[in-house]
């Protein structure tokens, strides 16, 4: 280890001639391209693909201790792509069939992606196992995707191809699963790449580990293009000069859309970083932009927050940051003393506060909603907190000692895009108002698929789509000041309650409509799930093991703790139709147990 | 460090988790990581660092899918450390 960390010290014009000794030598893609930058403005991903094939540029996997492992040059990825591509029409598919790829941070996974594209197929990336003794959960959770998405092929590397082959027993719809090395040894046919339409479906993007009822967003090419377009011109003001550096996993949006598909499409040249290895050692991402030069790295706060957690003083010396200029923040509620932290531990190294670019967005609308204005840090609003809980009214502390919470700016939609606020009765609400947030655009999903039902739960009439989350506006600037109560999120995973609640009634003891799952989340930003069950078990062994065994089945679940707590039967409020109310339930617990500093939720609707 | 014998691995981990943990809990091989341990995400990945560090090994994350109890992670280190 500390022979690569004095490699990672040497000097940034020779950083890039360190090898591991005894590898063949090979080198990153360069910063500066020999094309002339085009800010997308492409009609499919292909065409974006075959332009940027023409520079130099590309992307760079990295390994734990920060050795460069492979490249994959935009124009070897054509290459590659297009020769998998004839491989898979060696199936006979038609086009727009589903194909499932494991998405492991690897140059195969991308290759993989593009190739189904040339094919006219659609391909969807499924999660690694992440949590402790997840086998089993894991596998549903897979199946589940394999099932909704009717996929016909699905593949995996060695690595995780065990847990693909479980899943796929039990399903009709799969003609072939295999790894990418299997793949290249199919017979290629010789076949004409036909051009994609931009009303195509581009991919599906899976927006929750449900093992139950898994939604696939569905993104045509035109919606991506869109939003690609609008993130790489509007929100990140994208130069020749740029350079991105990732952790984030291929198979979430902000991952995949953010730092796989908006470098392309602005041909500039991307350094990855696994996923897990960010997670145990998370200076290496801060060592690959300091190293590299990078000027653009994304991240969910709770990244930022293992960073502050993890750094010592000694760590601090090695680091120059102050290339980055866009550290962009999104895909969970962003506190601002997230971001204060952040700031204050890394100014020593260079960081520069005003890289600060809070955005929001979700996989319904492809990625990107709204973007502050690059270059201005986080700006963010203090409310007066009682008027806000008493009447769901965003006033501006007037008075010092008054209680607040505070908010961050989140800018404004991407153009093309408009946001609006509405109350419960879906009437749009003035500025400063709090209420549902609702987008309206381009980059909006044609919803989920094969799910009509859901699909109407989301999109409202005029294509608005209901987020799930609440939020006002305040001078045409978007400020979100929490979930409904049907989505938790902690440490930036969204989790459904009902998924947690299922999970529950699977348990002999507990009857359906006796769990009642929400998040509580205390003043440092901390969200912790709690699980509440009705429960007639008298005896204090079997309700010990009642509780143990519901915090471990949601930890293999959703990798995280949880407090269970039982009550009695019919303390859980329900509503008039005898349905759970999960508003109600997190009440009645909050006051059980004297929690304060609670930040209001909404009612969950219906969604 | 080289601490490549069954034994040892199992008094380290043991003994790294009795501090993590901060309970009364005793640690026995048979103890359940999450059900006894409470060992949550951030503890787990400090603790898979604390072990590539020691052991000089890289835990696969396939494999932990895998791992319920003190036992199975000594049996995974253990694995990964002889086949290194």
């Amino acid at each position: 280890m500390s022979s690569t960390i004095t490699k990672l010290n040497a000097p940034l014009t020779q950083a890039f001639d360190f090898q591991p000794s005894g590898e063949s030598q090979i080198i990153p893609t360069p910063t500066e391209n020999t094309l002339t930058q085009q800010l997308a403005g492409f009609d499919t991903l292909t065409s974006a693909l075959e332009y940027a094939a023409e520079g130099t540029t590309g992307y760079n996997f990295y390994d734990a201790k920060g050795n460069l492992r492979s490249v994959l040059a935009y124009n070897t990825l054509r290459q590659n792509a297009r020769t998998l591509a004839q491989r898979l029409a060696g199936f006979g598919l038609s086009r727009g069939e589903r194909v499932a790829i494991i998405a492991d941070t690897s140059p195969e996974f991308i290759e993989l992606f593009f190739a189904c594209r040339y094919a006219g197929l659609v391909p969807f990336a499924m999660p690694v196992p992440v949590n402790l003794g997840s086998h089993a959960i894991y596998v549903q959770q897979l199946r589940g995707m394999l099932l909704s998405s009717q996929a016909s092929l699905a593949l995996a590397n060695v690595d995780y191809f065990n847990f693909l082959e479980e899943a796929a027993d039990g399903t009709t719809d799969l003609q072939w699963i295999g790894t990418p090395g299997q793949l290249s040894e199919q017979p290629a046919k010789d076949i004409k790449f036909q051009k994609n339409d931009p009303d195509e479906t581009a991919y599906l993007q899976f927006t929750s580990g449900s093992t139950r009822t898994p939604r696939g967003v569905v993104i045509t090419e035109r919606a991506l293009m869109c939003n690609l377009q609008g993130i790489v011109r509007n929100g990140l003001e994208l130069q020749p000069t740029d350079r991105s550096a990732s952790w984030l996993p291929f198979y979430h949006d902000m991952g995949l859309v953010g730092l796989v598909l908006a470098p392309m499409v602005g041909q500039i040249s991307v350094d990855y970083l696994a996923t897990r290895d960010f997670a145990v050692r998370p200076l290496q991402w801060l060592r690959l932009i300091s190293r590299n030069r990078c000027t653009i790295a994304f991240s969910q706060p709770f990244g930022l927050k293992l960073c502050t957690l993890r750094v010592r003083e000694s760590d601090l010396k090695e680091l120059d940051l102050s290339c980055w200029r866009a550290a962009g923040i999104g895909a969970e509620m962003i506190r601002p003393d997230t971001l204060r932290n952040f700031a204050e531990k890394f100014s020593s190294a260079g960081f520069d506060e005003r890289a600060f670019l809070p955005c929001y967005g979700l996989a319904e609308s492809t990625l990107a909603v709204t973007f502050s204005k690059i270059g201005l840090g986080s700006r963010s609003l203090q409310i007066d907190s009682k008027t806000l809980i008493d009447k769901r009214m965003a006033v501006r502390l007037q008075a010092e000692g008054r209680k607040f919470n505070e908010f961050v700016n989140c800018g404004r939609p991407l153009p093309g895009h408009t946001v609006k606020i509405v109350n419960e009765e879906g009437l749009q609400l003035s500025e400063m108002m709090v209420g549902s947030v609702l987008v309206q655009g381009d980059s909006i999903m044609t919803g989920y698929f094969n799910n009509p039902e859901e699909t109407e739960k989301a999109l409202k009439p005029g294509s608005w789509l209901d987020t799930g989350d609440i939020g006002f506006l305040f001078e045409g600037d978007l400020y979100i000041t929490g979930r409904r109560t049907d989505v938790i999120i902690v440490n930036g995973r969204n989790i459904r309650a009902q998924d947690i609640e299922e999970l529950a009634e699977q348990q002999v003891e507990v009857r359906s409509r006796e769990a009642s799952a929400f998040g509580v989340t205390d003043v440092d930003g901390m969200t912790t799930i709690v699980l509440v069950i009705e429960c007639r078990l008298t005896d204090v062994t079997e309700r010990q093991s009642l509780t143990n065994r519901l915090q471990q089945l949601v930890y293999m679940a959703f990798g995280v703790n949880c407090i269970v707590e039982l009550v009695p039967p019919h303390t859980l409020p329900r509503t008039s139709s005898g349905k759970l109310s999960r508003f109600a339930a997190r009440q009645g617990y909050i006051q059980r147990t004297n929690l304060t500093d609670q930040l209001p939720a909404a009612e969950s609707g219906d969604r | 460090m080289t601490a490549s014998n069954y034994d040892e691995i199992m008094q380290l981990l043991c003994d790294r988790l009795s501090d993590l943990t901060l309970s009364e809990v005793e640690i026995t091989p048979e103890s359940n990581l999450i059900g006894q341990l409470s060992i949550d995400s951030i503890k787990l990945l400090n603790l898979i660092m604390e072990i590539e560090d020691t052991f000089d090994i890289s835990v696969p994350i396939n494999a932990l899918a895998d791992v319920q109890t003190v036992r199975d992670l000594v049996d995974l280190i253990y694995k990964i450390k002889s086949a290194s």
